[in-house]
């Protein structure tokens, strides 16, 4: 069982979007992929970074992954998203546009 | 913040536009300023403008405009490579012109109308960042440059909402205008703060747009980010300063949330406490002192807001202070109880804010008493 939670705010128009996922109501495909980029990115270890605090009409984004029964919240900029993560997190964005 | 004005009475440059009708290029414009706001030459500084001006025996100091625009190629390293740089000729990419033609015409507004030599006052490099990320409905300003998305010109045309972020020239004004309030006040971007921050960057961004098309205040459209939605989006822009709340009514993008009063003022977790929402009340207050004084909003409605943005607001001043701060500027700029200063006091009680309670009162410090007035009836242009 998985759940994801993807929230953008923020941006020059200041519009929140959010997707909310429960892997189990996805075709199979899209679920196995999701899966495998929350575990490529080591979601559950990795370092929330400090808040960019400099940056203007960014978006952020506030991601959750909810496996079994671990939850995680992670709060990122815009310019500070660890590389392992972008995968998942662009698999995301695209997901949010349609 | 810095205080360039150690000068307490200087004219701003528009007025000096004013009285030396010898044409409006940049150029002209800052020899005057430069004559104007030496020390030396006060007392007969306007006859001497104009005799520098018929010999051309001045040169413009310190104040060049040097833009570079990058090309991130759709990827998101910074700042790119180089796609034009200052003098150079326009090449095949809008997106490139347009970011160097619209931070060249920021640039020239601060320069102008505010003396104001780039972001930092220092002549800071104008680097910008076209061709962002990959489907990037977005600008922003991050700390150093500004940067453009290519909205979602990467997608079949019946699908996009959003074209690419260069088309709107207060968008390029509202991105460098975020530099000019870091080097300033340095409004922190957040809360009743952070819609201050926004709001400077909408104002700023909406006179550099009005001044390039010569447009008054009642002749300007006050949108924010007309251009980027393309035709599949019901709306005719991001924002409204002029009706905040109606810019834009979609089925995908919802409605337009700003509000126009503080009674509809929006708390809110998302956008760093609602910055691009409650702004709205702000760019209101300002749209209404700019109507009621009349004119091109630039000149003293801008010159208002430029005093306070860079003398009088803190990093931690909310939408009260910005209220009594601006007031408190009309009043040292133009006199107090004139009618600039009551515009003021008018914009802000037409979004539920409350200043300078007794009529010509309600500063905080003793003003200049419209020294500037005074010189302007002085030289006949003023009654």
């Amino acid at each position: 069982m998985m759940r994801i939670i993807f929230e953008r705010t923020g941006g020059f128009m200041g519009r929140t979007v959010s997707l909310n996922l429960d892997l189990t109501n996805l075709p199979s495909e899209q679920a196995q992929t999701l899966k495998r980029l929350v575990d490529e990115s080591d979601f559950f270890n990795l370092t929330e970074q400090p808040p960019n605090t400099i940056m203007r009409d960014g978006f952020n984004y506030s991601l959750t992954v909810t496996k079994e029964k671990t939850e995680r919240t992670l709060h990122l900029s815009e310019r500070n998203i660890p590389n392992g993560l972008r995968p998942l997190v662009e698999d995301l964005i695209e997901r949010m546009r349609k | 913040m810095s205080h360039r004005h150690s000068i307490f009475c200087i004219l701003p440059p528009y007025m000096l536009d004013q009285i030396v009708q010898n044409g409006t290029s940049a150029q002209r414009e800052m020899a005057v300023r430069t004559l104007a706001t030496s020390q030396r030459v006060r007392k007969n500084r306007i006859d001497i403008a104009k005799a520098a001006m018929r010999s051309g025996s001045f040169s413009v100091i310190g104040n060049v405009k040097n833009r570079v625009v990058y090309d991130a190629r759709l990827g998101t390293s910074l700042p790119g490579i180089v796609a034009r740089s200052e003098g150079d000729t326009p090449v095949f990419d809008p997106a490139v012109n347009e970011a160097y033609d619209g931070s060249g015409a920021t640039y020239d507004l601060y320069a102008a109308v505010y003396s104001r030599n780039s972001i930092d006052n220092k002549g800071m490099r104008l680097n910008s960042t076209v061709h962002y990320d990959k489907g990037y409905d977005n600008a922003f300003w991050d700390g150093q440059q500004m940067v453009y998305g290519d909205g979602d010109e990467d997608l079949p045309a019946a699908q996009r909402l959003f074209n690419r972020f260069t088309v709107s020239l207060d968008v390029i004004g509202h991105e460098l205008t975020h530099g000019v309030t870091q080097f300033e006040a340095n409004l922190v971007y957040s809360n009743q703060q952070g819609a201050l921050n926004e709001a400077v960057s909408d104002i700023f961004g909406s006179l550099v747009k009005q001044y390039q098309r010569g447009q008054t205040a009642d002749q300007a459209d006050w949108i924010i980010g007309e251009g980027l939605f393309t035709e599949n989006v019901k709306g005719f822009g991001i924002r409204s300063m002029k009706a905040p709340g109606t810019a834009y009514n979609d089925p995908v993008l919802g409605k337009d949330p700003q509000p126009a009063h503080m009674k509809d003022y929006k708390t809110t977790s998302q956008d760093n406490g609602g910055v691009h929402i409650n702004s709205g009340i702000v760019n209101h207050a300002f749209y209404v002192t700019a109507i009621e004084i009349g004119g091109f909003a630039w000149e003293k409605a801008g010159q208002i807001w430029y005093k306070a943005l860079t003398e009088k607001l803190q990093s931690n001043s909310n939408f009260q202070n910005a209220g009594d701060l601006t007031f408190e500027a009309a009043g040292e700029l133009f006199g107090l109880g004139s009618l600039e200063q009551n515009a003021i006091k008018t914009g802000w009680s037409e979004v539920g804010i409350t200043v300078g309670g007794t009529p010509g009162g309600g500063g905080t410090t003793p003003s200049g008493d419209g020294c500037l007035k005074g010189l302007m009836q002085a030289l006949g242009l003023s009654k």
